[in-house]
């Protein structure tokens, strides 16, 4: 186990003893989190209230918080999962994903990275359309680049259950990319 | 693109270079910073910390009076109001000096349990900090006085004027709200770190009933092969000695010859040609009995003659009382005389066989199927002992215990000890040897001391007369080796110190089984009550424990023990109760067990000072407390006699101890330190209740009184010159 999971550890410990010590996990979560809602309502106020009911549902929560030996965040990923679906059962994000999402890849040349780019913003488009489980599965994967494990915990799935939604969602992926790609 | 493996995404796409290049081009678009406002960032955490706070503090949660309904409306009106008013007020205020706002602390001790006693408390802050409201604002609790020092602006080292913090105390430090940032912002709660000194050192030796070795400890010497010629069946009987420790006596092999082996040249010899078994040496090493075609031979060592005692029924135990030699057969126990024999009794059941007769002559094991019974040669009458499938190991060379493979026991069945696994050599000097197919393991007899000596086969250990050689069986080998002598034995004292530490620890762990094994059956009733609880339950728990006084009774040499249990909840400790343990011993080679415990009324922590421990010799009585106290409050400590009469004593206090001198304390007779209600400490608070430690005058013998056991941190503990050291923390700043 790295240092970083032993102080982990060790603040979680502290936290369910004492929750004056919680401070220390929001420290160090917060802006993770934040980013994470954020990325899914696109809005401040609502990424604020949204994150606000997280960090206040895990305070709560802290004394029963067993550790599974996975990441403190991965349990801070289900509560906003879970918020967030609360929130937006009926609604879905309306802004711009390219508003969000930095394009930005170095390395290839203008015009290629040009076409990478608008090719990454059309998949993106197309991860917005995907149903909630695995437009879930695959930001949680691809933009908060977790691991497996971790997602499963977060979306309260198993591991295979969270593999499969990947590999339908980015199999989706391709089978819409195609239809939408201009004849050559 | 960057050329990333994520070997996760290569199983998920399972090879698919297609679905691989999107599934690569979705984890390549970077999450930029979200908007974040850093106001709200700072508002979620202090309204997460004061919901925290009001938590510890036992309120109601912050959110409850928003649930109810009908008070929704006036809340999101009142919301909106506290919102506006906000809004108008941050537009039109001057920009504040600084953007923190939110006090926070910190210190490598926070939360710590086993804190070094001469430490310095460091506080670190997050923001520099004015230093006269800063350090006006701190609160010690238990109240010490303190003294400051800085490095910079953020950390204040806050030193016990005493030179040291009191051991196996909850120390609290908190920064009140009158502490100030330099830039003027004012703490708006208190801020508290807590942390728990070291214990009071206790004595070493293991006395464990169920003991667990030391270190591994390869101090075997002289180990060597005697013989390859040793039987591998499965009915060896034990060697025996002769007087000088130099020449063992064993049945061989088939023919089963007596055979013995010089360990001084190695050199081999056949007494008996054939037929022999259970060789029994008599007390001095001079004789040896042994069966042979079911009658007795008595073999004279010093001279090689023999002499026959005649037996209608062979025997099947042998065994030396003095110099006279009994055996039991199936017709009864007898004894043999000059030219003659004497039934000594026939046994009570015709299906019962004899197993062995103890040393002493007063008892025999008998089986009778699956069961064991210790018969009284005297009284005829039989106990049982063991349990189903038991099987003898052996005696105490004085026959008042015996060892099955289940425990030791004393002459009325009753367990006195467990005992670990394995063959068992009792010496003279009541040193038990313990051999297995794994180690060789010596112990005192009262479980003290277990340690291993060697790893490795060491079946069927036997103690030479020497009291340090013994020979073993490796195989179809019998080898010999020296054990290294034993240490200096532990006092009757430190043995049931460490026996209050193990059932303390076991309490502890929840283990009710283990704790129970360290009461006897008067213990067990005291516990039965449920006052005390053996394992205490609920909230707040049991944390940890620590002893408060100790003494031996020098009329019965009865070891009372006052141990303190302290409760905690939420990482805070909270109260604590004492036990007084009173432990007995039959005979010096059994281990203490707990005969008798009594509670003591819960102290809550924060109500004034408390006593931590307590120092008994027969001129003076020491008391530690865990605060500082007003010296002109002292004389509230005081003590009785057993008439309920002030003892004269001249007091004396110096860094939280209070010191009763110039006594003459009979040895023996019953006193009582009182703790009066008018003790003060420095914060002018006063002790809680009276409180009361009953003692007996001690001896001077006592050996944990004659080492004039210091208090933790008290003042030979000290450092006598030199600057204030801080051992396990940082330094404060010169």
């Amino acid at each position: 186990m790295d240092s970083s999971r032993d102080e982990e550890k060790r603040l979680i410990e502290r936290a369910k003893r004492d929750p004056r010590e919680f401070g220390a996990l929001y420290d160090r979560h917060f802006q993770q989190i934040y980013r994470f809602v954020y990325s899914r309502v696109r809005e401040q106020t609502a990424a604020e209230d949204v994150t606000s009911e997280v960090f206040i549902k895990a305070l709560r929560a802290m004394p029963r918080y067993q550790d599974t030996g996975r990441p403190f965040a991965a349990w801070l990923y289900q509560i906003a999962v879970n918020a967030i679906a609360d929130r937006y059962r009926t609604l879905r994000p309306t802004h711009a994903l390219e508003d969000f999402h930095d394009l930005s890849v170095g390395g290839p040349a203008i015009e290629e990275e040009a076409a990478q780019r608008d090719e990454i913003r059309r998949i993106w488009r197309l991860v917005e359309e995907l149903p909630l489980q695995q437009r879930t599965a695959l930001v949680l994967k691809f933009q908060e680049d977790m691991k497996i494990e971790d997602i499963a915990v977060a979306m309260g799935k198993t591991p295979g259950a969270v593999k499969l939604l990947i590999h339908r969602g980015v199999s989706r992926l391709r089978e819409e990319a195609e239809e939408l790609r201009p004849a050559e | 693109m960057s050329d990333f493996r994520d070997p996760e995404l290569d199983d998920l796409m399972q090879g698919d270079p297609e679905l691989l290049r999107i599934a690569r081009m979705l984890a390549s678009s970077k999450s930029p910073q979200a908007p974040l406002d850093d106001a709200f960032r700072a508002r979620l955490r202090r309204q997460l910390m004061d919901q925290a706070w009001d938590t510890v503090e036992g309120k109601r949660p912050w959110w409850s009076g928003f649930m109810a309904p009908q008070r929704v409306a006036w809340v999101g009106a009142a919301a909106v109001l506290v919102i506006a008013a906000t809004v108008v007020y941050t537009v039109t205020q001057p920009v504040a000096p600084s953007t923190t706002t939110f006090l926070q602390i910190s210190s490598p001790l926070a939360d710590q349990q086993d804190v070094a006693s001469v430490q310095a408390i460091p506080v670190k802050f997050n923001v520099p900090m004015d230093h006269p409201s800063t350090e006006a604002a701190v609160q010690v609790t238990p109240a010490t006085a303190v003294a400051f020092s800085w490095s910079g602006d953020q950390l204040l080292y806050v030193t016990p004027k005493s030179g040291d913090l009191a051991p196996n105390t909850q120390y609290q430090v908190t920064i009140g709200p009158g502490a100030k940032a330099q830039n003027g912002t004012a703490n708006s709660k208190p801020q508290t770190l807590t942390f728990v000194t070291a214990s009071t050192p206790t004595p070493s030796p293991s006395a464990s009933p169920t003991p667990s070795p030391s270190t591994p400890a390869t101090t075997l010497t002289g180990e060597r092969q005697l013989t390859t010629d040793y039987p591998t069946s499965d009915v060896n009987y034990p060697v025996a000695w002769s007087a000088d420790s130099r020449t063992v006596y064993f049945v061989g092999p088939s023919p089963r010859g007596l055979e013995s082996v010089s360990l001084s040249d190695g050199s081999k010899n056949t007494i008996v040609p054939d037929g022999v078994s259970i060789p029994t040496a008599s007390p001095v090493f001079n004789r040896l009995a042994y069966v042979r075609n079911g009658e007795i031979e008595i073999l004279d060592l010093a001279t090689g003659r023999t002499a026959q005692i005649a037996t209608s029924v062979a025997p099947t135990a042998l065994a030396w009382v003095r110099q006279q030699l009994y055996w039991g057969s199936a017709l009864g126990i007898f004894r043999a005389g000059v030219g003659e024999q004497t039934r000594v009794l026939t046994l009570p059941d015709p299906n019962d066989s004899v197993v062995s007769i103890a040393p002493d002559g007063n008892h025999a094991l008998l089986a009778n199927g699956q069961a064991l019974a210790i018969l009284d040669l005297s009284t005829q009458a039989t106990s049982n002992v063991g349990q189903a499938g038991d099987s003898f190991v052996a005696w105490s060379p004085d026959g008042t215990r015996l060892v099955l493979q289940s425990g030791i026991y004393d002459s009325t069945g009753h367990q006195v000890s467990g005992i670990p696994p394995g063959d068992v050599s009792w010496s003279r000097s009541n040193e038990i040897l313990i051999g297995s197919d794994t180690g060789i393991f010596e112990q005192a007899a009262d479980g003290s001391g277990y340690t291993e000596l060697e790893q490795g086969t060491f079946r069927s250990p036997a103690w030479a007369p020497d009291g340090s050689t013994f020979v073993f069986v490796r195989g179809s080998s019998l080898w010999v080796a020296t054990a290294p002598s034993a240490g200096k034995p532990s006092s009757g004292h430190e043995l049931a110190l460490q026996v209050v530490s193990d059932f303390m620890q076991a309490r502890l762990k929840g283990q009710d089984q283990r704790a129970a094994s360290f009461l006897d059956a008067k213990g067990q009733a005291a516990y039965a009550t449920g006052s005390p609880a053996l394992i205490p339950q609920g909230s707040p728990g049991l944390r940890r424990w620590y002893r408060v006084m100790s003494e031996v009774n020098p009329v019965d040499q009865s070891v009372r023990v006052v141990v303190r249990l302290i409760f905690a909840s939420g990482g805070v400790e909270r109260s604590s109760t004492e036990e007084t343990l009173t432990l007995v011993r039959a005979q010096a080679t059994d281990p203490y067990l707990i005969d008798n415990a009594t509670a003591g009324p819960q102290l809550q922590f924060g109500k004034g000072p408390q006593v931590i421990f307590v120092k008994l010799s027969p001129a003076k009585v020491a008391v530690l407390f865990d605060s500082d106290l007003l010296p002109t409050s002292v004389g509230s400590v005081t003590l009785q006699d057993d008439q309920g009469k002030p003892v004269a004593a001249k007091v004396d206090y110096s860094d939280r101890i209070v010191t009763l001198s110039n006594l003459q304390l009979v040895p023996g007779a019953h006193y009582r330190l009182v703790v009066l209600p008018g003790l003060q400490d420095v914060g002018n608070h006063n002790v809680a209740a009276e409180y009361d430690v009953d003692f007996v005058g001690p001896s001077a013998s006592d050996p944990i009184a004659a080492q004039q056991v210091q208090f933790p941190g008290g003042p030979a503990g000290r450092p006598t010159s030199g600057p204030f050291r801080t051992p396990s923390a940082s330094a404060p700043p010169a």
